[in-house]
C-alpha cells in the first residue's frame, strides 16, 4: 500500500506547475546552442514590457479622460480592446505548435476540481492575460483619479470580466487544442492563417473601393454588438459613473451570466479531458482495401534523363512540398503579391499617380521572388527529421543529394516565375528585351550563386523544423545570418550592374554582363558538390545529431 | 576458408571526456547470425552506428566484405542493410513512396523496386493503408517498415539495431522467419537486442560489450562453457550475460535500500 500521509492542496499544486515550468525553460538553457535563446528572451521580454507598460498608461489615460469629460460610452471600447488582445492573441500562438501539455498532469491525483481551478490559474499566467490584467488595473487606476465615487464598482466589473476571460481564453484554447491534434487540422489552421495574412493585403483596396457601401452596413451592425461582454462592462462603469444603480448590476449580471456559461462550458470540456479523452494523431484502422499494383513498365518515366537517386530526391521533394503546409502555401503567397503590388503600380489606381514601368517592376518583382524563394534553401535537411540518416546509409554522394533537392528548388522557382510573369503581362505588359534577357541571367547568376552558399550552410549549421508549425520553429541563426549576407551581395551585385547599364545608356550591357556571371556561377556549383560531398562525410555527425532529436 | 563478412580493429569512439567504445576487435563470419549484447550505455548503439557509417570513429577501423569503410564507403554501404537507432525513415512519405524512395537509392530499377516493395509490404502486413503517412503509423509498423527498407536490395550484411522492440508477436514471428532465411542463403546478421531471449534462440553466436570494451565474444556453446567450465552446458544466456557484466557488486543497487517500497 501506497504510504501518501496526506492529499496535496490546490496551492501546492500551482506552485509545483509554476516551478515546473521555470525548470522546463532554464534547462532548455543549459545547452550551448540554446544559450544565444537566453539574450532573445531578454530582448523579447524588454521589448513585451515596453509594449505592455506603454499601452498601461494610455488605458489609464483612456479610463481618467472619458469618465472626466463625461464621454462613458467610450469606455466600452477599451474593454472591447483588452477582450480581442486577451481571446485573440492566444489563438495566433496555440495554431502552431504544442505548447505545454496541461493534460499530462491528469497522472497525478488531482480531483476535477482541483484540475479546473489549476487550468484557470494556469491561463492567468500566459502574456495576454498578464498583460490584460495590467492594462484593468491602469483603467481601475484612471477610474479612480477621474471618479473615485466609481471606485467601489470598477475592481467588480474588473474581477468578472477577468473570470469570463480566462475561462473563455481556456475554453477556446481547449477545444482548439482537441481541433488541432490531428494533423490535418493542424495543417488547415496553419493554411487559413497564412492566408488571411495575406488577405490583410487587400484590406486597403477594398476599404478604398467599398468603403462608402460597408459604412452603412457596419452602423446597422455596430448595436448589437452591445450585448457582449466588454459593452456590458462599459456599460456597468457608466452606469456607475451616473449613479444608474439598475444599469450598473445589470451589466454586472449580464457579465456573471456570460462567465457561468463559459464556465459551464469548460467545465464539461475539462471533465471529458478527466475521464481520459484521447487526443491521437492516429486515425482508425480502415478494411483492407484491395491492391492494385500498376506496371511500372507501362507507365512513362518523366524523369529518366536523372539518375535513379538524384531522380528519387526530386520526387521525394515534391512529396514533401505537397504534403507540407508551411512550405506550400508559402509558394502561393509570391503570385498574390505580385498580383497586389500590379495593383498598386498600374498606373489605373486613382492613388498611383506616378505608375512604374515593367522596366522597373519586371526586376524588382524577379528579386523579391529570388529573395523569398531561396531563403529555405539555406536549411534544406530542416524536414528531413531522422530521415536524414537515410542518406548516410544508402550508397548514394551528396552531390545526388543536393542535385535532387536544388532541382526541386529550381522547378519551383520557374514556376513562380512563369505564373508570376504571367499576372504581370496581365497587369503592366511585359519588360523590353534587353531587361528581360538581363533579369532572367541575373536570376541564374542569383540563384546558382547563392545554391552554392546555401549548400554549404545547410550542411554546417543544420536545424530541424516541423512540419506545419510555426511556433517553437526557429530557423538556424547562422544560416538565416549567411542568407541575408548572400542575399544581400547578389542583389548589391545585380543592382549595380543593372543601374550602371542605365548610366552608360548601353541597353544590352547588364545582359551580357549577368551572362557572364550566370556561367561562372553555374561552374563554381557544378565544381562545388564534389567538394560538398566531402563535407558531408565530415558533417554527418553534426546533421544526424541536429535533426534526429 | 571461411568469409570474414565484419573486422574491426581497435575500434575506438570518444565523446569528449567520455570514451564510449574502446579499442575494439571483433570479427564476424559471413552468414553468421550475430548478437551484439551489453547493458544500457555500454555502446552497441555507437559501435554500429560506426560499422554502418553513420558515425566517424576517433581510431581503428572496419571491413566489411573485405573492403575499409572509410576508403570505400559507398561500395560497402551496397551490400549492407541498416535499421538504425530510431529508424530513420521519412515520416511524410508513405510506406510505398519510402521504399520506392530507398530502392531507387541503392540504385534498384523501377521495375525491380515496385516488384520488391509491393512483396515487402504485403509481407509486413502493410499493405492496407497505402495512403497513410509514416508519421501516422504505429511504433511497431514503422519498425517493420525500416526492416523492409533495409532488405529491398538484397543485402549482404543486415545490421539490426533493437528490431523485435514494439513488434507484436504475430508480425516478430514472421520476421524472425524471414531473418532465419535470410542467414540460411549466407546473409548475415548482426543484430542488438535486449531480449536475452531472442539473442538466444535466433543468434549462433554473441559479442558482449561493457563499458566500451568487448568482454565476450564466441559462439553460444563457447560462452556457456567459458561458464560453467564444461561442454554442452544447459547455463541460459542469461547467466553467461549477468556472469560476465552484472557481478560486479557495486554497481547493482541494493534492494535493502528500497525497504519502503516493500
Amino acid at each position: 500500500m501506497a504510504d501518501v500521509a496526506a492529499s496535496v492542496g490546490i496551492l501546492t499544486q500551482i506552485r509545483l506547475v509554476a516551478g515546473l515550468r521555470w525548470r522546463v525553460l532554464r534547462n532548455g538553457l543549459r545547452k550551448k546552442s540554446n544559450r544565444f535563446d537566453l539574450i532573445g528572451l531578454i530582448f523579447v521580454g524588454a521589448m513585451s514590457a515596453l509594449f505592455v507598460f506603454g499601452l498601461c498608461f494610455a488605458f489609464f489615460a483612456g479610463a481618467y479622460n472619458f469618465l472626466s469629460e463625461g464621454r462613458y460610452g467610450w469606455l466600452s471600447l477599451l474593454f472591447w480592446a483588452i477582450f480581442v488582445f486577451w481571446q485573440l492573441f492566444p489563438l495566433f500562438v496555440a495554431g502552431f505548435g504544442a505548447g505545454f501539455e496541461f493534460r499530462t498532469l491528469l497522472r497525478f491525483p488531482l480531483n476535477l476540481t482541483s484540475f479546473y481551478i489549476i487550468s484557470l490559474a494556469y491561463g492567468l499566467a500566459d502574456f495576454s492575460a498578464l498583460a490584460s490584467v495590467c492594462w484593468l488595473v491602469s483603467m481601475i487606476l484612471g477610474v479612480a483619479a477621474a471618479k473615485p465615487a466609481v471606485l467601489p464598482a470598477m475592481p467588480l466589473v474588473v474581477t468578472l470580466f477577468l473570470l469570463l476571460n480566462v475561462t473563455l481564453e481556456r475554453l477556446v484554447g481547449s477545444w482548439l487544442e482537441r481541433l488541432l491534434s490531428r494533423r490535418r487540422t493542424r495543417e488547415l489552421f496553419f493554411a487559413l492563417f497564412i492566408l488571411s495574412m495575406v488577405s490583410l493585403n487587400l484590406i486597403e483596396p477594398v476599404m478604398r473601393r467599398y468603403g462608402p457601401i460597408l459604412r452603412p452596413l457596419a452602423q446597422r451592425i455596430v448595436p448589437y454588438f452591445s450585448w457582449f461582454p466588454p459593452s456590458l462592462a462599459g456599460r456597468a462603469i457608466a452606469s456607475a459613473a451616473q449613479a444608474h444603480l439598475g444599469g450598473a448590476v445589470l451589466g454586472c449580471a449580464g457579465l456573471l451570466l456570460y462567465a457561468a456559461v463559459f464556465s459551464i462550458f469548460l467545465w464539461v470540456r475539462f471533465a471529458k479531458q478527466y475521464c481520459g479523452e484521447e487526443l491521437s494523431e492516429t486515425s482508425a484502422p480502415t478494411a483492407a482495401a484491395p491492391r492494385t499494383v500498376a506496371n511500372v513498365d507501362e507507365a512513362p518515366d518523366h524523369l529518366s534523363a536523372l539518375s535513379p537517386q538524384v531522380a528519387a530526391i526530386l520526387r521525394k521533394e515534391f512529396r514533401y512540398l505537397t504534403r507540407n503546409s508551411f512550405s506550400f502555401f508559402t509558394l502561393i503567397v509570391p503570385p498574390i503579391m505580385v498580383l497586389v503590388f500590379s495593383g498598386m503600380f498600374t498606373g489605373k489606381h486613382p492613388s498611383s499617380e506616378h505608375p512604374v514601368s515593367p522596366e522597373m517592376l519586371f526586376p524588382g518583382i524577379m528579386a523579391y521572388l529570388v529573395l523569398i524563394l531561396m531563403a529555405p534553401a539555406y536549411n534544406c535537411f530542416a524536414f528531413e527529421g531522422r530521415g536524414i540518416q537515410t542518406y548516410f546509409m544508402t550508397p548514394v554522394r551528396f552531390r545526388e543529394v543536393f542535385l535532387g533537392k536544388n532541382l526541386m528548388l529550381l522547378s519551383v522557382l520557374a514556376v513562380e516565375m512563369v505564373l508570376s510573369l504571367a499576372m504581370l503581362a496581365w497587369r503592366l505588359g511585359l519588360p523590353s528585351l534587353p531587361v528581360f534577357v538581363a533579369t532572367l541571367t541575373a536570376i541564374v547568376f542569383a540563384v546558382i550563386g547563392q545554391l552554392t552558399l546555401a549548400n554549404w550552410s545547410s550542411l554546417n549549421f543544420p536545424r530541424k523544423l516541423e512540419f506545419g508549425r510555426m511556433r517553437g520553429q526557429r530557423q538556424s541563426g547562422m544560416a538565416v545570418l549567411i542568407a541575408f549576407g548572400a542575399q544581400f551581395v547578389f542583389g548589391g551585385v545585380s543592382a549595380v550592374i543593372l543601374f550602371g547599364g542605365r548610366l552608360m545608356e548601353n541597353h544590352w550591357l547588364p545582359a551580357e554582363a549577368f551572362t557572364l556571371l550566370a556561367a561562372a556561377a553555374v561552374g563554381g556549383y557544378f565544381a562545388s558538390l564534389d567538394a560538398l560531398s566531402r563535407v558531408a562525410e565530415k558533417k554527418k555527425e553534426v546533421l544526424i545529431e541536429a535533426l534526429c532529436r | 576458408m571461411t568469409e570474414v563478412a565484419i573486422r574491426t580493429q581497435k575500434l575506438s569512439r570518444r565523446f569528449g571526456n567520455l570514451t564510449a567504445v574502446d579499442g575494439m576487435d571483433l570479427q564476424v563470419t559471413a552468414g553468421q547470425f550475430f548478437g551484439f549484447l551489453g547493458p544500457n550505455g555500454a555502446g552497441k548503439s555507437t559501435t554500429i552506428k560506426m560499422l554502418t557509417g553513420l558515425l566517424v570513429p576517433t581510431s581503428g577501423s572496419t571491413e566489411l566484405l573485405g573492403l575499409d569503410f572509410a576508403a570505400h564507403p559507398v561500395e560497402v554501404k551496397r551490400q549492407i542493410g541498416v535499421v538504425p537507432e530510431g529508424m530513420g525513415l521519412l515520416e511524410r512519405l508513405t510506406g510505398s513512396e519510402y521504399l520506392h524512395f530507398v530502392g531507387r537509392m541503392y540504385g534498384l530499377d523501377r521495375a525491380t523496386t515496385q516488384r520488391r516493395a509491393s512483396e515487402l509490404l504485403d509481407f509486413m502486413q502493410l499493405a492496407d493503408r497505402p495512403k497513410a503517412l509514416i508519421a501516422d503509423y504505429s511504433h511497431g509498423m514503422q519498425k517493420k517498415l525500416a526492416l523492409a527498407a533495409a532488405v529491398i536490395h538484397g543485402p549482404r550484411i543486415l545490421f539490426l539495431d533493437e528490431p523485435f522492440e514494439g513488434v507484436d508477436a504475430l508480425a516478430a514471428g514472421a520476421l524472425k522467419a524471414l531473418l532465419g532465411r535470410m542467414t540460411e542463403r549466407g546473409t548475415t546478421i548482426f543484430l542488438t537486442s535486449h531480449v536475452l531471449e531472442i539473442v538466444e534462440r535466433l543468434c549462433s553466436h554473441v559479442a558482449i560489450i561493457h563499458k566500451g570494451r568487448l568482454v565476450a565474444q564466441g559462439s553460444l556453446e563457447e560462452l556457456r562453457a567459458g561458464i560453467s567450465g564444461e561442454a554442452g552446458s544447459k547455463t541460459t544466456l542469461e547467466e553467461v550475460f549477468l556472469s560476465v557484466v552484472g557481478q560486479d557488486g557495486a554497481e547493482r543497487p541494493h534492494l535493502e535500500e528500497l525497504s519502503w517500497l516493500t
